[in-house]
């Protein structure tokens, strides 16, 4: 039940909605990938950003490739609107580490290289967080082992 | 007894009516032909596409039917929607909404039915004068009852609440109250209570101001406000959030409400008609439902009864749905065969005039090459249905028969003529009042 309403949710772009219906849901089945990978783009646009973290580690670190294999259309991923709405529309202080960490995740949903660049400036931003040295680290690991991804960067 | 997945697939591409399922991602895995036709698209167009980028419509981001079966739990029947085509043509439609649920009752999709508005609207004005009732059928004496209630009342602007299980009938008697009452020329305005959030409801029944909450974006009017001098009837009205019911009694106690987000009292003259499929003491008993309201809305009460209380009307039911599809699909079938009639008449009809219009357009599809129904094309969990045995309805004190409902059906047809009936018929008088008596039609 809730899963299915809360597809129906993202697809409206209700990401509160979308939210409670998820985590309701993970709260009966909490290794589903495909929830998962929705809420995360939900807590960026509720301003749950250390949520939004987390679970992105744990997806990235679990299978990054279910990320990285999004297709904008046949996925109906919102994340190239919200891109151009973050990035054009000032919603965010652009110098803020929030800034960062968000368009880092999205952009994973997108282009790599794109996320890999916001993440690495989240990590000069806080040089301490051990949160998103482990995401850098895991994204640089990856681009390492896979030689197109490492060209495109 | 069960049918097989082509057929399944053949009675689907048979129907009038667009129907198409999603998967629980809202891609769409089936649509008919008829939803070929409806919207333009080729099937191998749409399967796989999310249901929202094929039919472009404003409730897909607001309301989707769906979503509103998967809140409610409640199937959606008859929602009025806006569709898009391919060509980008906007069509009204009508549609009836489930959940498709898996073996542990997860749900895995959902299913849509839906008619063009218009041509549906336009077989109904033909049939229109075939309808015993301002366009509802019932020759019974209880339906016979709320006719001459709805005459009566046509003077009064006093609130009407009607109840009634699903599928009987209440906004075709909400339909009737308007078309005779003094307001007939003014706004009709219908809302289901039910469908939408708490949140949403006040600012559909009242309206809003921009910027009263993220998405208000300009002023909007409610639905009070554009049924202003006319009626405006709240369907499930029982299912409103408490909170909303204090609203609601202000408006019928004072007349007065306020737009979301406003300071500013606004006037309303509105006629209230209120339905409920839900029984009304229970709600009350469990606080659901607050007894003032109850006591404004129910100033004149409608009980509809269910259809299986009230056999005498399957028969001319039967009758006008089958004249009915006869227009629709166009091909003539206008009569069931005896043993389909006895199914019919013995079967309790749990989802009344609605589950006997489906039925009846089941096995009309089913009927190739034939002018008669018979029994075996008709919905399997009917014929099961009658295997136990029928519960006798407190009501009936005669055998349920075709043989009953017909004679019941000549003598309303010739205003209980006796002798028109007889030469009808093709025999005596006398023949005639002992069939009469033997039926128990003689107190009529």
């Amino acid at each position: 039940m809730k899963e299915m309403l809360g597809n129906q949710y993202f697809m409206a772009r209700n990401y509160p909605a979308a939210q409670g219906e998820f985590e309701e849901c993970l709260v009966k089945n909490p290794k589903n990938k495909s929830v998962r990978k929705k809420l995360i783009v939900c807590y960026t646009q509720t301003g749950r950003i250390k949520e939004a973290i987390k679970f992105f580690n744990e997806l990235i670190a679990e299978d990054i490739q279910f990320i990285i294999n999004t297709n904008p259309v046949t996925d109906d991923c919102p994340c190239p609107e919200l891109v151009a709405k973050i990035e054009g529309q000032g919603i965010f202080n652009e110098e803020s580490l929030d800034y960062c960490i968000v368009l880092g995740i999205i952009w994973l949903y997108c282009d790599i290289s794109k996320s890999l660049e916001y993440f690495i400036k989240a990590n000069e931003k806080a040089p301490d967080d051990e949160t998103l040295a482990f995401t850098l680290n895991t994204l640089e690991r990856y681009i390492d082992s896979h030689p197109i991804n490492k060209h495109i960067v | 007894m069960s049918i097989s997945d082509n057929l399944k697939d053949h009675i689907l591409d048979s129907i009038a009516e667009g129907v198409f399922t999603v998967d629980k991602d809202f891609k769409i895995n089936f649509f008919n032909k008829a939803a070929e036709k409806i919207t333009g698209y080729k099937r191998d167009e749409v399967l796989g596409n999310f249901c929202k980028n094929v039919f472009r419509s404003q409730v897909c981001y607001s309301n989707c039917p769906i979503a509103i079966v998967l809140r409610t739990q409640n199937n959606l029947y008859d929602f009025e929607s806006v569709i898009k085509t391919c060509v980008g043509d906007e069509k009204t439609i009508k549609l009836n909404a489930a959940v498709l649920y898996n073996d542990l009752n997860v749900p895995v999709g959902g299913i849509v039915s839906f008619r063009n508005l218009y041509e549906f609207e336009a077989i109904g004005i033909d049939l229109q004068k075939e309808t015993f009732f301002n366009g509802i059928i019932g020759h019974s004496r209880q339906m016979k009852e709320i006719f001459e209630l709805i005459e009566e009342i046509s003077e009064t602007d006093a609130p009407v609440f009607i109840q009634g299980e699903s599928g009987t009938g209440k906004e075709l008697v909400a339909n009737a109250i308007q078309k005779l009452s003094n307001r007939k020329n003014n706004p009709f305005v219908k809302i289901n209570c039910s469908i939408f959030p708490s949140n949403l409801l006040a600012s559909e029944l009242f309206g809003h101001v921009k910027g009263a909450f993220t998405d208000a974006f300009k002023d909007r009017p409610g639905r009070f406000e554009v049924a202003e001098k006319g009626t405006i009837f709240l369907d499930e009205v029982a299912e409103m959030p408490l909170q909303m019911q204090i609203q609601l009694l202000r408006v019928l106690q004072e007349g007065t409400f306020e737009r979301v987000g406003e300071s500013i009292t606004r006037r309303a003259d509105v006629r209230v008609i209120a339905a409920t499929n839900i029984n009304i003491k229970d709600a009350l008993k469990k606080g659901q439902f607050r007894e003032d309201l109850f006591y404004r809305l129910n100033v004149i009460p409608i009980v509809i009864p269910p259809l299986r209380e009230r056999p005498e009307d399957i028969i001319p039911l039967v009758k006008y749905f089958l004249n009915k599809f006869s227009l629709f699909y166009k091909k003539q079938i206008t009569e069931l065969e005896e043993g389909a009639f006895e199914i019919l008449l013995n079967y309790q009809w749990p989802g009344n005039i609605r589950e006997l219009e489906n039925a009846i357009e089941y096995a009309f599809v089913r009927t190739i090459k034939k002018n008669i129904i018979e029994s075996a094309k008709l919905p399997v969990s009917i014929i099961e249905g009658v295997k136990s045995p029928p519960v006798k309805s407190t009501l009936t004190f005669f055998p349920v028969s075709k043989e009953r409902a017909d004679l019941l059906f000549l003598l309303e047809k010739n205003l209980w003529n006796k002798s028109k009936v007889a030469k009808e018929l093709n025999i005596g008088r006398t023949t005639l009042w002992r069939r009469m008596k033997k039926l128990g039609l003689t107190n009529q």
